[in-house]
């Protein structure tokens, strides 16, 4: 039972921040047709920045930074993530919309892996100890509470808890705002929501920068748990992928569910919930890589399908 | 036969090949043959300036290049697991090498193999995908690959590797010069392999399916079959390159496989230039000098050079993408022309001569299809007999294209029976039904955009091909070049009958819309069929646009064949149909014989 607890909770701290990224995928893919490859390290990006505004790139101790300063490090982040995404759009989407696959595909994927680059130019140590936004340390036994007889940190109900206001919050957007529903119309249709007066472009530009935004929050927050690497926003942007297609790169709450299940999945693969803990442990990140490809090659997308 | 006569027989067959080879040899194979001479003595040259390890690791990363450049280049599709093809053929090779006492040349060709399976299996799930997934399920392939070898130490050796023993490749001692020089002959084969598969049937299928699938697709391209085939052939020389740099390496490393290798094959491929058969090599020339480049400034900024390089690499390829994918070699092609433009092709139709013609009637019985609860085609039958034109009217939504596809085989029935003469056509799919002898033309115009019009037609002959085989064509056996030569008057005569064959070399792209209309009518005339449906092909003709189909449409009528046309433009239909069919609602609301006869 302890055990159960265990990987739930694990799993949705996880699954929270796939679920965002998910979202981002899904969200993007509907927008423009095209996937982009390059969101895993947008997000690293966007974590690495905080870091740097806050703690610069020499070893710290988590409580050497200020909360302010903290504040003032995650905007910064979310800044950053906002920009080179929507500049991105433009460099590395845009010009390839309706045309050969190859051109986006390379382009997304180079964005990615110059940015993952200039990351590992710029922290060249093996992985960064993040700063914690919130001092957990001082909840419950050392950052610890018991539930149900399992330890659980309590960030995992912080990361739980601002992957689903943040989720919850996209939804809204997507659905009451007049930006919401601009992109809702993009994906439709973009030449019909060209003709009535929205600005195409400019939306599907700040789309791009809002989802890596999104996901780079969560993963601030949920961080300081682990050790985190420059390549760890690239296997968050994979987790994300898996997610999505999961879904099919559906609609907003199903990207995030998946995200949310693949975590707990995970979870449970690695600790041996299933039985076999030394058996399945390893094959935690591949069992759900390989289901994903499975179901890609037997279900079609929805929508923009090649119809002859 | 006696010796001699076989002798005979085998002096002439290499005579022919020797003169086929005389004729089509261009300024771009000498340039080709010079560059791999020169690719053989560069150890010899460059002597010490780079280490013949690094060169040897180039040849091999060229290899593997090539292969990619066959699903990227020729099938146009967005391979990214090529890096993963490569780990296969690696690790599959180490373990060989470490378990068995085979011969090194023998443990990387199961290497290859190994891959090649995962390649077909890749292919097979991607056949009828669109680019998008083929781009994600390549890339979560490639992902597998990595984390698989990350995660199994019993597969990948943990974190130190594989150690592979050494053994004697083809006799001499595995020194890193030896292999260069074995990378570099199989990477030349390998091109050449790629310039004789484009230019024969399987490199115009694929051109075709990838420029555009529904049209390749009403010609009856098995683009499915086609599309593992490459999947296969591009993953087995992946595999091959790493069976063999693993044992250049000596150690198998888990790390040396994941998306950065898939990423940097892709780059090379890209920026080299994807259609030329040597642009992955010089990609990966350009790679090199990229790493050259990084290491200058890795040393400047106090950094391992390992990070500056993919940072290059992804800069390169950008810019390569923003310049219009003006690659390396196209660009040289490119400016080497502008001083000495190719000489015009020797006239290969002399005689334009039609192939003999089928004549069968197709006969539908009780078609029917419906979407959902909307009945789309209710109970239709029809015959086509040879030496008739039937018109299909009525309304839209009325269900002629419908009609149109089922006939086709780009829909399956829900009811109802297709034969053509004594064959039954119901579950065929669309490939087998042109073959047998009924081929329909798409309402849109669509085109291969980059294929000439003669190249249009020659896609079109390809289905009436039975030695056009990919073995065939690689090695130009006498019956592959006998029946090349009757293809080609095939699509010359079809070209001919709609009034193209002055524009044969142009390209297609350079065609009026009635143009377009007319090339797709010869493409399907080429594949000879006994039937033609043809979806509008007067839609947005001008006058004399018109007289022309009218005049095409009579001609095919009494070279015997059947046509089922439809059309809305009733004046066109009076003109040239014997028997008009209006549909309603998906039923036939009348079958009358034209009132003008």
């Amino acid at each position: 039972m302890s055990l159960a607890v265990q990987v739930v909770f694990t799993g949705l701290s996880a699954g929270g921040v796939y679920g965002l990224v998910a979202i981002g995928y899904s969200l993007l893919y509907r927008l423009t047709g095209i996937v982009y490859f390059a969101l895993g390290d947008l997000i690293g990006l966007g974590a690495f920045v905080t870091l740097l505004v806050a703690a610069g790139t020499q070893p710290l101790t988590q409580e050497t930074v200020s909360g302010g300063r903290m504040a003032l490090a995650i905007l910064a982040g979310i800044a950053v993530c906002v920009t080179v995404g929507a500049g991105g759009y433009f460099a590395v989407v845009q010009p390839y919309i309706g045309r050969s696959a190859i051109g986006w595909v390379a382009a997304t994927l180079a964005l990615g892996f110059a940015i993952h680059a200039v990351l590992d130019a710029a922290f060249s140590r093996p992985a960064y100890v993040f700063p914690d936004p919130i001092p957990f340390r001082r909840v419950g036994n050392d950052g610890l509470v018991t539930i149900l007889g399992a330890q659980i940190h309590v960030r995992a109900f912080a990361v739980i808890g601002v992957a689903v206001v943040v989720a919850a919050v996209s939804s809204w957007v997507l659905q009451r705002t007049w930006f919401g529903r601009s992109l809702r119309a993009i994906a439709d249709d973009a030449d019909g929501a060209a003709v009535v007066g929205i600005s195409v472009e400019r939306t599907r530009a700040l789309a791009f920068g809002l989802a890596g935004a999104i996901a780079a929050l969560a993963v601030v927050v949920a961080a300081p748990s682990a050790p985190f690497e420059t390549g760890s926003g690239t296997l968050l942007g994979l987790k994300g992928l898996v997610a999505a297609v999961l879904v099919r790169f559906g609609g907003l709450w199903s990207a995030f569910a998946a995200g949310l299940a693949l975590g707990v999945v995970e979870a449970a693969l690695g600790t041996g919930l299933l039985g076999h803990a030394s058996g399945l442990a390893a094959y935690r990140e591949l069992i759900p890589l390989l289901v994903a490809i499975v179901l890609l090659a037997f279900r079609p997308l929805r929508a923009r399908e090649v119809v002859e | 036969m006696s010796a001699q006569a076989t002798a005979v027989r085998t002096g002439t067959a290499v005579r022919e090949a020797v003169a086929t080879a005389r004729q089509s040899w261009t300024d771009s194979a000498t340039a080709a043959g010079v560059a791999v001479g020169l690719a053989v003595i560069a150890p010899f040259v460059l002597g010490g300036l780079i280490a013949n390890d690094s060169l040897a690791s180039g040849a091999y990363l060229a290899l593997a290049a090539t292969g990619l450049g066959l699903c990227v280049g020729l099938a146009g599709v967005p391979s990214l697991a090529q890096g993963a093809f490569v780990g296969t053929g690696a690790f599959v090779a180490a373990h060989v090498l470490r378990d068995t006492q085979l011969p090194a040349e023998l443990c990387a060709l199961i290497g290859a193999i190994a891959a090649a399976g995962l390649g077909t299996a890749a292919g097979f799930a991607v056949r009828s995908l669109d680019s998008v997934r083929v781009a994600v399920g390549t890339w979560l392939l490639t992902w597998l690959v990595a984390l698989a070898l990350g995660a199994l130490p019993w597969l990948s050796g943990g974190a130190q590797g594989l150690v592979v023993p050494t053994r004697r490749l083809f006799g001499l001692n595995p020194t890193p010069l030896v292999h260069y020089e074995l990378g570099v002959v199989l990477t030349g084969l390998c091109a050449l392999g790629l310039v004789a598969l484009r230019r024969g049937p399987f490199g115009l299928d694929l051109a075709a399916a990838s420029q555009h699938r529904g049209a390749a697709a009403a010609l009856g391209v098995p683009m499915e079959r086609l599309r593992v085939a490459a999947f296969a052939a591009s993953a087995f020389v992946g595999g091959l390159a790493g069976g063999l740099a693993v044992q250049l390496d000596i150690v198998a490393d888990p790390t040396a496989y994941g998306p950065l290798l898939s990423f940097e094959l892709l780059v090379a491929v890209l920026v080299g230039g994807a259609a030329a058969a040597f642009g992955p090599s010089v990609g990966v020339i350009v790679l090199g000098l990229i790493s050259l480049a990084a290491r200058a400034l890795g040393a400047l900024a106090g950094v391992s050079a390992s990070r500056f390089q993919p940072m290059l690499e992804a800069l390169l390829l950008l810019a390569v993408l923003t310049t219009g994918g003006y690659a390396f070699v196209p660009a040289a092609i490119r400016a080497a022309r502008r001083f000495r433009p190719a000489p015009p092709r020797a006239s290969r139709r002399t005689a334009a001569a039609a192939p003999p013609s089928r004549r069968e009637t197709l006969r539908a019985h009780d078609l029917a299809k419906h979407f959902g609860a909307v009945s789309a085609v209710d109970g239709v039958s029809l015959e086509l007999q040879p030496r008739t034109v039937t018109a299909l009217v009525g309304p839209n939504g009325s269900g002629k294209t419908t009609v149109l596809r089922l006939l086709s085989g780009a829909l399956p029935p829900d009811d109802g029976a297709i034969y053509l003469g004594r064959q039954e056509l119901t579950s065929l799919t669309t490939a087998e039904r042109v073959r047998a002898g009924l081929v329909r033309t798409l309402q849109s115009r669509p085109f291969f955009g980059e294929l000439s019009v003669f190249e249009h037609a020659l896609v079109g002959t390809n289905r009436t091909r039975r030695y056009g085989g990919t073995v065939r064509t690689l090695v130009s056996t006498p019956l592959f070049r006998a029946e090349n030569r009757i293809a080609e008057a095939h699509a010359f005569a079809a070209l001919e009958t709609v009034g193209l064959a002055r524009e044969a070399d142009r390209p297609a792209s350079e065609l009026t819309g009635s143009g377009r209309e007319r090339l797709m009518i010869a493409a399907a005339l080429a594949t000879n069929p006994a039937v033609l449906l043809v979806d509008e092909p007067s839609a947005g003709a001008a006058p004399e646009d018109l007289e022309l189909l009218k005049a095409i449409f009579t001609r095919l009528k009494t070279d015997g064949l059947a046509i089922l046309l439809v059309e809305h433009n009733l004046a066109f239909v009076r003109a040239v149909a014997d028997q008009v069919l209006a549909l309603e609602l998906g039923r036939v609301a009348s079958r009358e014989p034209n009132p003008r006869l």
